[in-house]
């Protein structure tokens, strides 16, 4: 069972996500949810993960340093990061990009653009 | 050039629609003049900072049962069993999302943006500034008001 790793401050915004993997065929995956970037990497530490989708604007830790403290780490440098912001346009995509990031996608976020950006993702 | 026809102003009427019909499955419409329909004292408000590239504000408000009943729709809940928690998280999130559409509407493709994070209203909804800009919006027969105010983002609407 693949295990995701949901990082957003809004649990609106989980929830749409949630029901997103649902739709693509991803509703079995263990998923863990954070209300920002330092709970959701203490979750990516505690156990394999294999994806996780995180949005920008988050307090105590923001998605991009999330994604850099992934990036980083000898451990998790490897797990495929998403990004879904309300913050995203193609310059800051660009950013995101260059720093590891697998995708960058607006909110509100549905279903086709998620199965788009995990096609990869879900035929392994 | 009126304030209807301007980019700031389209700019945002297509980032609330985009955003409610995505989110909520609600159609958003301009009010027309003569229908004034106003934001009851009942109304709940969330407001959002944009830091950068220009300093600005931006407000949403809307009467508390509309709220409610948006929320109810969305978790697919009866409308009295929407807690006050998860009505404020869908109006901020709302708000999130609609702001950052806006922006993406606004400002060229190369210029990225900071915003920050949404803060629910207290109290009744604060007087505008003189030269906010005012969006009044219906949903259905409810009422949706958006203001952005700031010199530096008032100054783009041209």
């Amino acid at each position: 069972m693949k295990r995701i790793v949901i990082a957003d401050d809004s649990s609106t915004a989980r929830m749409f996500i949630k029901r997103c993997l649902d739709i693509i065929g991803l509703g079995d995956a263990e998923i863990v949810e954070a209300e920002h970037g330092k709970d959701a990497l203490a979750a990516a530490k505690a156990a394999p993960t294999d994806l996780l989708l995180t949005d920008l604007n988050m307090p105590v830790m923001d998605g991009e340093t999330l994604l850099k403290w992934i990036k980083a780490s000898p451990k998790l440098c490897e797990m495929p990061v998403v990004i879904i912001t309300s913050a995203g346009n193609p310059a800051k995509e660009q950013e995101l990009l260059e720093l590891g990031a697998l995708k960058v996608l607006n909110k509100p976020v549905a279903p086709p653009m998620l199965m788009d950006a995990l096609e990869d993702f879900i035929d392994d | 050039m009126p304030h209807q026809d301007t980019a700031l102003y389209k700019a945002m009427l297509d980032a609330v629609r985009q955003t409610l019909e995505n989110m909520a499955f609600v159609e958003v419409t301009e009010q027309p003049e003569e229908l004034e329909l106003k934001i009851p004292d009942e109304a709940s408000w969330v407001s959002i900072l944009i830091h950068d590239p220009v300093q600005g504000e931006i407000r949403l408000a809307m009467p508390q049962i509309l709220l409610q009943e948006m929320t109810a729709n969305m978790f697919g809940i009866e409308t009295e069993e929407a807690t006050e928690s998860q009505q404020q998280d869908i109006i901020a999130e709302i708000l999130n999302t609609l702001a950052g559409l806006f922006m993406t509407n606004l400002l060229p493709d190369d210029k990225t943006y900071q915003l920050g994070l949404p803060e629910h209203g207290d109290g009744p909804l604060p007087e505008n500034e003189d030269n906010a800009i005012v969006w009044n919006l219906q949903i259905e027969n409810s009422p949706l008001l958006l203001v952005a105010s700031g010199v530096g983002l008032v100054s783009e609407n041209h």
